[in-house]
């Protein structure tokens, strides 16, 4: 491997984007836990069932966790479905509210992974774009090294910091992940007329659930549609190219937030738009440069 | 140096599944004609899925363990499906409404129910699912899992007909015109005690 690839992949890093990564996610599947709590037992159980998406997942692969996993050990421990379900709620909240505070910071990583990866696999056919990236997410988090600087298994209970040289190589995994889904998110958008024109995000905004904000009202707005459209189709396309230039690397991390942002407010999408935030703020956000990484873009150079 | 070789491998695989994944779905809907690209380019689409499949070894028996090793490996890593949201286009948007009948002849339309916001938009997931289902049992047996849930909360009915529809939406300028949101019966299921 040549060494450019290598300081490319094994940069120096102070570790805040792990904190912030950390903190995030773990916010986030607290939230997602609390929004879904009177639901819980409707999507994973009496509304749809699990045995359909169980069994298609099976197919695929019979080694990917499952909420029946938990139900057929629960059963032998005299535990009913109900029981489980609710026992499994309240290990993801806690998992997440342990992972905000940096408390057993990777167990409570691959225990919030495991939970929510159970509970999307076996509500496969109520999970949507939110879930994929929660699992990115955590994927990434319960690999990289925990505990980081700023969690109070550091502060609090002594716990040494470990592996701190790849602190710089798992953000470039998280970076590289975001450039490649934004990238063809954009190719994808480009490719059909509806995204150059305003016809899709006027779609976007008036398709029911997402139409929170009345037709009567966007409308009005009829001129800026087919400008925010084009610019939606240029933002994520182009991220893999503007977001590593010193120049476009902050404005094009507040267009991409404001994006998310957007779509969290008007079309209700809030939990959607805070992993967004969370995972762009952690991989590109300003937090995470070190002081030798200052140095260099002091020079001029591509940030990291 | 061994270790920095092993996480490099591993980042050159890793993001060697996921650009195959995001360029498959890219394909598959070029393929189907669904873009602006011209049909040469559909053509090569066509030409281009097959090796795709065969790097994800979807080629393979879903028995063989490599297909299965790396199908489990993407559901793990949340990498199992490309990244085109609401792209080429926007999808249509549909309807399930339950009639419910009850012995004494009277007939009350409800939508499937959820408490909160955040699950609705999982339902609205599930319409769309529902629409998109090729595979007519499996859409039957959605459904029909859906009637049940609404029918123990109305125990009273005695049959429940599912009707299922699409919701087509005025453009902005047939909005600026005065045109409303139109429905599209699809199918319908009868369900009866």
């Amino acid at each position: 491997m040549t060494s450019a690839g290598e300081r490319f992949l094994f940069p120096e890093d102070s570790g805040a984007w792990l904190t912030v990564l950390r903190i995030g996610l773990g916010l986030h599947v607290a939230l997602y836990a609390l929004s879904l709590r009177r639901d819980w037992h409707d999507l994973l159980s009496s509304l749809l069932g699990r045995d359909l998406s169980e069994g298609i997942l099976s197919a695929e692969s019979p080694f990917v966790p499952r909420m029946g996993w938990f139900i057929d050990a629960g059963a032998r421990l005299g535990l009913s479905e109900s029981a489980v379900l609710t026992v499994v709620w309240v290990f993801l909240l806690a998992a997440g509210c342990a992972l905000a505070a940096g408390l057993f910071s990777r167990p409570a990583a691959i225990l919030a992974w495991l939970l929510h990866l159970c509970a999307a696999k076996s509500g496969g056919f109520v999970a949507y774009g939110v879930d994929r990236f929660m699992t990115v997410g955590l994927f990434y988090l319960m690999w990289s090294p925990l505990p980081d600087r700023y969690s109070l298994d550091h502060l609090w209970r002594g716990k040494a910091l470990s592996r701190q040289e790849l602190l710089g190589f798992f953000r470039r995994v998280l970076q590289v992940h975001l450039c490649v889904n934004y990238f063809f998110g954009g190719l994808g958008k480009g490719l059909g007329r509806g995204w150059w024109n305003g016809d899709n995000l006027w779609r976007a905004l008036t398709r029911p659930p997402f139409d929170s904000v009345a037709p009567e009202l966007l409308v009005k707005l009829k001129v800026l549609f087919s400008i925010a459209g084009i610019s939606i189709v240029l933002l994520e396309a182009g991220y893999p190219v503007f977001i590593w230039l010193k120049a476009t690397r902050r404005p094009w991390l507040i267009c991409i937030a404001g994006m998310h942002l957007g779509i969290g407010l008007l079309m209700g999408m809030h939990l959607f738009a805070l992993v967004m935030i969370v995972l762009n703020a952690a991989a590109f956000g300003p937090v995470s440069a070190t002081s030798s990484e200052r140095g260099t873009r002091a020079t001029g150079r591509t940030g990291n | 140096m061994r270790r920095t070789s092993a996480y490099t491998a591993c980042f050159a695989l890793h993001f060697l599944l996921i650009i195959t994944i995001a360029c498959r779905e890219t394909t598959w809907v070029v393929a189907r004609r669904l873009t602006v690209l011209p049909s040469s380019v559909e053509s090569l689409a066509e030409d281009v899925e097959p090796v795709e499949d065969a790097v994800l070894g979807r080629h393979l028996d879903p028995s063989n363990p490599l297909r299965r090793g790396l199908s489990t490996y993407w559901h793990l890593s949340g990498n199992e499906g490309g990244y085109g949201y609401f792209a080429p286009n926007v999808p249509g948007s549909y309807k399930l409404v339950f009639e419910l009948r009850y012995p004494d002849g009277r007939v009350e339309s409800v939508l499937p129910r959820v408490s909160s916001a955040a699950a609705g938009l999982r339902v609205a997931g599930l319409l769309d699912e529902i629409g998109r289902q090729r595979y007519e049992p499996v859409r039957e047996y959605i459904v029909r899992s859906l009637a049940d849930a609404t029918w123990r909360e109305h125990p009273d009915a005695v049959a429940v007909r599912a009707v299922f529809g699409s919701i087509q939406l005025p453009t902005i300028d047939e909005f600026e015109q005065g045109k409303k949101e139109s429905y599209q019966f699809i199918f319908a299921y009868d369900f009866s005690r």
